[in-house]
């Protein structure tokens, strides 16, 4: 069994310059690592990589992955500003043969989030994206059970079998911390680096968004049948509703219903 | 069961402080470990904004061709206000912006980080995002070592050099400080507010590297304390500095008393339009040699603000330099202590007698008296009134009344603030025994 | 102290935009706690206009409502807390809490 964490490696200063202080990988690749050493555990006999796209500034955050336990790590020398498609294809050179890859769902620069997208387009994998929860548990029974975030507060179950490309949001794990004595004994480990990609991504096109005409009839009934057309929400499918309650039962109502919501 | 970590030195805290100490014990070719609870040295780390590095001459020599500085102090100010009036006593001098300097405008998330980097270069071991959460100690109570709050966090050291900063509960839990006064404390507050480089030139009137360094007396809203402006290259660092118990006495929050400040008639026109970047705070060990702790225990030292070396003597604000000084004569007693083979609080003790040689506790003994009257109630509600209402007499043409004598105008003002001849003459000679 | 009106507007910032110009990296563990039922009975609540941060915050039944979240870690509610027990003061886990950029 192998796993791969993949880990985009940013640097971003006070003002957007090059500085190692406020360099590093985001929360959500931090998540990533975490959820595949718990997912180890479930699997006999496995091994976690860490591949990450950067300079040679990244190998301290790739020092800090073996300090808190995974099994090797790999580091893609590779220039910042590269689309996903050249970063995917990059590490995707690395990943054949793995049976799960685990992405973050966003890098410090906040990116598209669509590595993971291209990276299962070019492994043939399935994908779950998007993650606020993996179920540790079914990793023992498989199919693995994962909960993705959809709009409007609403959840999607996914079963996903292997090989996947999975991608987790930062909430879905806090990486552990490493133990003193490993990070200290990983400060002196050489981390191997293959050559990558490096150079400027083509210039898309940019144009300005421009949402779509939509005619509406001329107003009819109350401001509150104005607000729900405008808002599409309509009048009769129980969305939106009128009451009246003093201050502290206003409060419950609301919670339940963000609760119903799934938040 | 994990390997336990041993080192010669921990030094815990890679501020001013715990780097000079670091530098130092490196140097000596000793193994020592640099704790740091931030992401990166100086990411907790707030202070007024100007540093004195003349103490790096000897750590560092030509120190100013790479630190990070933001200008040079080449002009000095020192302002009292009342609501409507502003006295501004200012020197300027050229010298001070060529080699060998003497002030420096820095934020210390790059001076903390320049000097961290070069105890490591020197071979220290920084270790970040680790915080010091006790000591250890053997069966007679000797320090040999601190806990952290990572897993299997024991860290066992021959000597351990506590420069954890003003809190510092490695002091406290070492039983090195008595009592603990808020009185004995001031709160920093300030706001870092950027303005475009030629705009900050022209109101301060300098150019280039040169930048201005002003002290306020009686522009913190009848909060005992003092205000403070200072030049970085594009931002001013404005700020107060408040007195504990006189702040949490009265209703006004330190931010309003900021907001006060920049708003005072005197004030407003240096700092108006600009974009405020940060908002900080800091506690300050204000009292001086009143509240200093025990430096030395069984293998242990403390140093900088965990010693409450910050020197607050109204027209000498200083701290950087002396934990700096206090850092590095930590090393060189603890090297020492290592060398000799005796780190108990007797084969430390050359620490204190570098303190008491060298202007570290010299600065401290002279101005001994000088925080109680900065900080005195006289000094901070009635002298400024009086300062200003004199000033504004004197220059104030009141034709067709003839002049009055200054002596008369003085002593009227002096009534007027409500002061007794007495205190004034206590004041003046307390003033000339403290600063002569 | 009050300025004399300068003619020109200061465009004054709400407490919540002025401390948004700081960073903290936030950890879920809280390293400071408040003891409620203590400070029900406290008279001078000076954490209340002390704290640069503006962290504590009196609630209509009396107690201190208290938030870590944006702290300064700067030591100054424990120092005026007269209040025994009514603080529990640590520093965050290592790597979290208030990271200055320019100060």
């Amino acid at each position: 069994m192998r796993i791969a964490v993949c880990w985009k490696w940013v640097s971003l200063d006070r003002d957007h310059d090059v500085d190692e202080r406020w360099a590093g990988v985001s929360a959500a690749d931090e998540a990533a690592l975490e959820i595949a050493l718990l997912l180890r555990d479930a699997f006999d006999d496995c091994d976690v990589e860490v591949i990450c796209l950067g300079p040679k500034d990244a190998d301290d955050v790739l020092r800090s992955a073996l300090a808190v336990g995974a099994t090797s790590a790999r580091r893609i020398d590779a220039s910042a500003e590269l689309d996903g498609h050249t970063v995917s294809a990059a590490l995707a050179d690395h990943l054949h043969g793995a049976d799960l890859v685990v992405c973050g769902d966003y890098s410090i620069d906040r990116g598209t989030g669509s590595v993971p997208v291209f990276l299962a387009a070019e492994l043939g994998a399935a994908q779950a994206l998007g993650l606020i929860d993996v179920d540790l548990a079914s990793a023992a029974t498989m199919p693995l059970r994962v909960v993705r975030r959809l709009d409007g507060g609403r959840r999607e179950l996914l079963d996903v079998s292997l090989p996947a490309v999975l991608s987790v949001e930062g909430s879905v794990a806090r990486l552990r911390r490493a133990p003193l004595a490993a990070s200290l004994a990983s400060r002196s480990i050489a981390i191997a680096a293959v050559p990558g990609p490096h150079g400027r991504p083509a210039e898309a096109e940019v144009h300005p968004y421009r949402p779509r005409a939509r005619t509406l009839p001329a107003p009819t009934g109350g401001p509150l049948t104005r607000v729900r057309e405008i808002l599409d929400i309509g009048g009769d499918d129980g969305h939106a509703e009128t009451v009246t309650l003093d201050p502290p039962a206003a409060a419950g109502r609301i919670l339940d219903q963000l609760r119903e919501w799934g938040y | 069961m994990p390997e336990q970590t041993t080192v010669d030195a921990i030094v815990v805290g890679a501020g001013p402080a715990g780097s000079a100490a670091a530098t130092v014990l490196a140097r000596h070719g000793y193994s020592v470990i640099l704790l740091e609870r931030g992401s990166f040295p100086g990411s907790k780390n707030m202070y007024g904004g100007v540093v004195y590095p003349r103490i790096l001459d000897q750590l560092h020599p030509e120190w100013w061709l790479e630190a990070p500085i933001q200008r040079w102090v080449t002009r000095r100010s020192t302002m009292v206000l009342t609501d409507t009036q502003a006295v501004t006593v200012d020197f300027r001098s050229t010298d001070w912006g060529a080699p060998p300097y003497n002030g420096a405008t820095a934020y210390r998330p790059d001076w903390d980080h320049w000097l961290a980097g070069k105890a490591e270069a020197d071979g220290a071991l920084l270790v970040c995002s680790t915080t010091a959460t006790g000591l250890l100690r053997d069966g007679s109570g000797r320090v040999v070592g601190v806990t952290t709050d990572r897993p299997d966090g024991d860290l066992h050291a021959r000597v351990v050099i506590a420069c954890d900063g003003v809190n510092s509960f490695l002091a406290k839990e070492a039983g090195l400080y008595g009592e603990v006064d808020a009185a004995n404390y001031t709160l920093g507050v300030k706001e870092t507010i950027a303005l475009p480089k030629d705009v900050i030139d022209e109101r301060f009137a300098v150019r280039g590297r040169d930048g201005v360094d002003i002290e306020i007396l009686g522009g913190t809203s009848g909060v005992n304390g003092g205000g403070f402006i200072y030049t970085n290259l594009d931002t001013l660092s404005v700020g107060v500095v408040l007195k504990l118990p006189k702040l949490g006495a009265q209703k006004l929050r330190p931010e309003q008393i900021i907001a006060n400040l920049k708003a005072h008639p005197a004030i407003a026109p240096l700092v108006e339009g600009g974009e405020i970047k940060e908002y900080s705070a800091h506690v300050i060990p204000e009292a001086g040699l009143s509240m200093m702790p025990t430096m030395t225990a069984d293998g242990m030292l403390v140093a900088g603000d965990a010693a409450a070396m910050c020197l607050a003597a109204g027209i000498w604000l200083e701290g950087v330099n002396f934990a700096m000084a206090s850092g590095m004569y930590a090393g060189e007693a603890a090297a020492e202590a290592l060398e000799a083979g005796d780190t108990s609080a007797g084969g430390l003790a050359g620490y204190e007698r570098r303190l008491n040689d060298t202007f570290v506790l010299r600065d401290h003994r002279k101005l001994h008296r000088a925080p109680a009257l900065v900080l005195s109630d006289r000094v901070q509600h009635r002298y400024p009134a009086m300062i200003a209402n004199t000033v504004e007499r004197m220059f104030r043409v009141d034709n067709p009344s003839p002049k009055p004598g200054l002596r008369r105008i003085l002593n009227e003002e002096r009534k007027r603030a409500g002061v007794r001849i007495r205190d004034l003459a206590k004041d003046t000679l307390d003033g000339l025994r403290t600063f002569g | 102290m009050s300025g004399a009106p300068t003619g020109e507007r200061w465009p004054e910032l709400s407490f919540e935009d002025l401390i948004a110009t700081t960073r903290f990296d936030i950890h879920e563990r809280a390293h400071i706690t408040v003891d409620d039922a203590i400070c029900a009975d406290c008279s001078t609540r000076e954490c209340v206009v002390a704290c640069p941060a503006n962290l504590f915050v009196p609630t209509s039944d009396g107690g201190i409502l208290f938030n870590y979240e944006q702290c300064f870690e700067c030591g100054t509610c424990y120092l005026l807390c007269n209040k025994e027990g009514a603080i529990t003061w640590t520093y965050p886990e290592g790597g979290h809490g208030v990271v200055f950029k320019r100060t």
